[in-house]
């Protein structure tokens, strides 16, 4: 950062230090997800004329434009904006704990359980709200994780190998779940297996957005002392800070982000994981960047789920079965540069 | 080796096989119908009603395929533990079953085919491809640590399981016979299929068996093998492809299972040794017995609902890896 790329902003008395590529990604993302957004509602046979968007927006859509915006693809998007930055918050907040890319929610099995807890609640104890399943599912790997490594999230090693075991575990239980409670739904399977935005509705949108409007504030708001983690922790307890007692917080925001974005879309892979990555890697900077990656995650889960809507041969999949795909690859390319590194 | 470490390996060998008759008895006589000793024997005899009768023969073709599957799969987690020398290799978990489902159901996709055990060669395909892949990509690590491995296996996985899913969503002909195979299940495999995975199977088991002295050189490390005399590239080479002919055969059979060849060779190495001329053998038989029993439990756990043998196998494996990491195994 001493290549003045910073500025410092100040309101009154406050003074924002505000890194400059930073604050560029952000403004370039925001108009991408703009695009995609318009993308999203325009395109294809039930798209919404682009001229009538404006009017639609502010209340005067009717017929079939409403039906569209406010049923079909207006729940949809909005969902998945706000699961995809929910996700990219986890992810930033929890490779941050780890201290290393490959141990973020995807792999801890993070996402899988709070899948597992989603299908338990919603198919066996409907009465409960599923975002409470997804929040107990989510903390309850991350504790199984935590406990079987022996020497918590410092091993990348044995918390790579734990969650995998936890994930494991979470696919066997929620494919018995659905197995023995779903038996003709594909669509609805494919939901709770892999994540789907196919069925998501007004109430995810509430959920999710309530969600975000408290955990994203909380995460900025905490950023500065998680970053400071980078640094090792005698330099945080130098300035001030109790190490343990930031990633346990850090830990507890990222499993309710996740748990809120995995009760609304399911368990959708490795968003969580590539969000944060994309947006380093472009702004070039070693600090948690909570609004960056929570941007990308969103724009990462728009993009794929345009291209679940409208894209030839992907068209109507699951928009889970996409992310895992491409994060998969990915990840793998992480691991073959953290090979060369000799990290792993 | 003295005689009486001999005997008592034997004797381990014996117990082994006396525990898979008893699992496979149970294997008939339990499930969503308990059945007596006198109404098999009335089966058997051709005295019982045709429903009977009918119950009877699902239960030993699943049995069958119960003993044949855990054993390939079982004896292909010794093979891959040997030649990479790894704690942690499972077909499952290092994505070669997963290979061999993906390249079942593209093939089926395209030629509409359903399952059947003459999928056997198309899933060999399927599993050698992914197992190359898998250790050239894991095994480059420069430390050659378990970590590499097993991650590049959850990656393959992820990214075939993602197609798998794509391709079974988007075409509703194989929907319905692949939904519950993509998970493992016993059910609905007859004799037939036995027999078409048969020539894969014996073929994995012979070179197994054949491999097995020159695995306890290669567990000496490298240099010693290689100044022992033996071919170490060689025996890698041939190591991938019996764990692929076997976790091959089992896939195409049952689908992908994981965890059968990660607990049943760490069980056989702590009931009979390190030495691979037993552990094949033992880890057979013990394989067997594993998958047997697992789908007893999923028979009769949940009565009157079935779970499906690989959820049952993920459920009782997954823990066992959380243990293993817990001990330490992975190192660091």
């Amino acid at each position: 950062m001493g290549r003045a790329v910073s500025t410092v902003i100040r309101v009154g008395r406050l003074a924002f230090p505000v890194h400059r590529p930073a604050v560029l990604f952000c403004l370039v993302t925001t108009a991408a997800l703009v695009l995609v957004s318009a993308l999203t509602l325009t395109l294809g046979e039930l798209g919404i004329p682009l001229a009538e968007i404006p009017s639609a927006l502010s209340g005067g859509a009717e017929g079939t434009s409403a039906f569209v915006l406010e049923r079909l693809r207006g729940p949809r998007l909005a969902t998945a904006i706000i699961a995809g930055a929910l996700l990219g918050i986890s992810g930033a907040l929890f490779q941050t704990v780890t201290g290393n890319p490959l141990g973020s929610p995807d792999v801890i099995g993070l996402g899988a359980g709070a899948g597992a807890g989603v299908a338990v609640i919603s198919l066996v104890f409907p009465l409960i709200p599923s975002s409470i399943g997804a929040v107990l599912g989510a903390g309850l790997a991350t504790v199984l994780v935590y406990v079987c490594t022996g020497r918590g999230f410092r091993s990348p090693a044995r918390t790579i190998i734990a969650g995998i075991a936890v994930a494991a575990l979470s696919y066997a239980i929620t494919q018995y779940v659905v197995s023995t409670h779903l038996r003709d739904a594909a669509s609805q399977l494919a939901a709770y297996l892999v994540g789907s935005l196919n069925a998501v509705n007004a109430q995810d949108v509430v959920v999710t957005g309530i969600a975000l409007g408290v955990i994203l504030p909380a995460a900025i708001a905490f950023s500065r002392d998680v970053s400071m983690l980078e640094m090792g922790d005698d330099t945080a307890s130098g300035v001030g800070i109790d190490p343990n007692r930031t990633r346990t917080i850090a830990v507890i925001l990222s499993v309710f982000a996740a748990g809120a974005s995995v009760a609304a879309a399911g368990p959708v892979s490795f968003v969580a994981l590539t969000a944060p990555q994309i947006a380093r890697r472009v702004i070039g900077t070693s600090h948690v960047s909570i609004v960056p990656a929570a941007l990308t995650g969103a724009l990462v889960l728009a993009v794929a789920d345009l291209a679940a809507q409208q894209v030839p041969f992907v068209e109507g999949l699951p928009v889970g079965v996409l992310t895992l795909g491409v994060g998969g690859i990915y990840l793998g390319y992480l691991l073959v540069r953290e090979h060369s590194k000799g990290r792993l | 080796m003295t005689r009486g470490a001999s005997l008592a390996r034997a004797g381990i060998l014996f117990l082994a096989a006396a525990g898979l008759a008893l699992a496979t008895l149970a294997s008939l006589f339990l499930g969503g119908k308990v059945t007596g000793p006198g109404e098999v024997l009335a089966v058997l005899t051709g005295a019982a009603n045709p429903y009977l009768e009918a119950v009877l023969d699902a239960r030993i073709d699943r049995t069958l395929m119960g003993v044949l599957c855990g054993s390939a799969l079982a004896v292909s987690g010794v093979i891959i533990q040997g030649i990479t020398r790894n704690p942690l290799g499972d077909p499952g978990l290092l994505g070669v079953t997963v290979g061999s489902a993906a390249a079942v159901v593209s093939v089926s996709a395209v030629t509409g085919a359903g399952i059947g055990g003459r999928s056997v060669w198309v899933a060999f395909a399927g599993a050698l491809v992914t197992v190359v892949i898998v250790y050239a990509v894991g095994a480059r690590s420069a430390s050659g640590s378990v970590v590499s491995l097993l991650l590049t296996g959850a990656v393959v996985s992820a990214v075939l399981t993602a197609y798998i899913q794509a391709m079974i969503l988007t075409n509703p002909g194989i929907f319905d016979s692949f939904r519950f195979w993509v998970i493992g299940s016993l059910s609905g495999r007859d004799a037939e299929v036995a027999a078409a995975i048969a020539p894969a199977l014996i073929a994995g088991m012979l070179l197994a068996l054949l491999l097995a002295p020159s695995l306890n050189n290669l567990a000496l490390g490298e240099d010693v093998a290689t100044s022992l005399g033996t071919p170490v590239a060689l025996v890698r080479a041939a190591g991938i492809l019996a764990s692929a002919l076997l976790a091959a055969a089992a896939t195409a059979a049952v689908g992908p299972i994981a965890f059968v060849g990660l607990v049943v060779p760490h069980l056989t190495h702590s009931i009979i040794g390190a030495d691979h001329r037993w552990r094949v053998p033992v880890a057979a038989i013990l394989g067997a017995a594993l998958l047997v029993v697992a789908d007893i439990i999923g028979r009769i756990a949940a009565r009157p609902e079935e779970i499906m043998v690989g959820i049952v196998t993920a459920l009782v494996g997954a823990p066992f890896l959380l243990f293993a990491v817990r001990k330490g195994w992975a190192a660091r």
